[in-house]
């Protein structure tokens, strides 16, 4: 629902953005409606296979089943285990339930928070998306550095907590 | 035949999802239709959003032009723009993918590693989710998981402008 709200508002942001410049250049305002279009196409076949992977894949990974997964590691291992974080599907708010069921179930507080950072911080499909539009470069240094500090956070995380 | 094969070169990835959900169908219509159920609802969320970004980038490429952009998030803004990307990353919403084409976009037109790095590194905060992450995993966890993804996502943009030259 945030989500919807906060696209309309967005939308809305954008749409006050044309009408101020409306007047100064009809020509440049009708090639970035044309890019618009052309982006919006393009952007929605992408988006859309995506998500179609993503709607079968949550099929086959129930919650029960990552998190009994996840409780057999512990230590640092359990840190590492939680890189699958990387491969969940679907908004990172589903992933609060497992890591509460993983709390529940006696996992550390490192595991579980390597488990939501990989979720939010390493999304296998953003990733792919990165390098897509970022280049190699780019993806390859910010992703080492994203599993570099997941480690680190979820090492602060277990001796503060 | 050349349209599909055209559609083909341009959406390789998409194309096999696609074969993949139609051979899918066949073997298990059920599951795969609560999939399409699943990606029509997700899209159509998300549809105000994606709208947005696509016009805002034909907006983008007209209107702004380099030297505004640099002088706002360029790379030699240093901290004061790598402190505007965290700022955006943690107010934004939604799945930080649908803006990789704008991020582009503004690349292309002089905006920095840095900022752009810092923004993504901290999208993952979610701060609209706090609210329900709290009751799952506690007050203390979720501040402290949030306070180090903001440090991280702030050094994050130092990290790749050192490695990364534009």
């Amino acid at each position: 629902m945030s989500t919807l709200i906060f696209g309309i508002s967005f939308l809305a942001f954008v749409a006050f953005l044309y009408f101020i410049y409306l007047s100064r250049d009809k020509k440049k305002l009708k090639r970035s409606v044309n890019k618009g279009i052309k982006t919006l196409i393009k952007n929605s076949i992408r988006l859309f296979s995506i998500f179609l992977i993503i709607g079968i894949l949550k099929e086959f990974l129930s919650k029960e089943s990552v998190g009994n997964f996840l409780l057999n590691f512990q230590g640092f291992k359990g840190i590492l285990s939680g890189f699958v974080g990387a491969v969940m599907m679907g908004p990172p708010a589903s992933g609060y339930p497992i890591g509460k069921y993983l709390l529940e179930n006696g996992a550390s507080y490192s595991l579980v928070s390597s488990f939501l950072a990989s979720w939010v911080m390493l999304g296998i499909i953003a990733v792919s998306l990165e390098f897509k539009y970022l280049g190699i470069k780019f993806a390859v240094v910010r992703n080492i550095f994203t599993v570099l500090s997941i480690i680190v956070i979820s090492l602060v995380i277990g001796v503060i907590l | 035949m050349k349209n599909i094969r055209s559609f083909f070169n341009e959406y390789p990835l998409e194309t096999i999802i696609i074969i993949v959900a139609i051979v899918l169908m066949i073997l298990n219509p059920n599951k795969t239709l609560f999939g399409l159920g699943y990606a029509l609802k997700t899209y159509l969320n998300l549809l105000p959003i994606i709208v947005s970004v696509a016009f805002l980038m034909g907006f983008i490429s007209e209107f702004l032009n380099k030297k505004t952009v640099s002088k706002l998030v360029g790379k030699e803004t240093g901290i004061k723009g790598v402190m505007i990307g965290a700022i955006f990353g943690t107010f934004m919403v939604g799945p930080s993918f649908l803006f990789y084409p704008l991020f582009k976009e503004l690349r292309e037109k002089g905006a920095g590693v840095n900022v752009i790095a810092t923004t993504i590194g901290a999208w993952s905060i979610k701060l609209q989710w706090l609210p329900f992450a709290i009751p799952f995993l506690g007050l203390k966890f979720t501040l402290l998981f949030d306070a180090l993804i903001l440090i991280f996502a702030i050094l994050s943009g130092f990290v790749v402008s050192w490695f990364v030259k534009r």
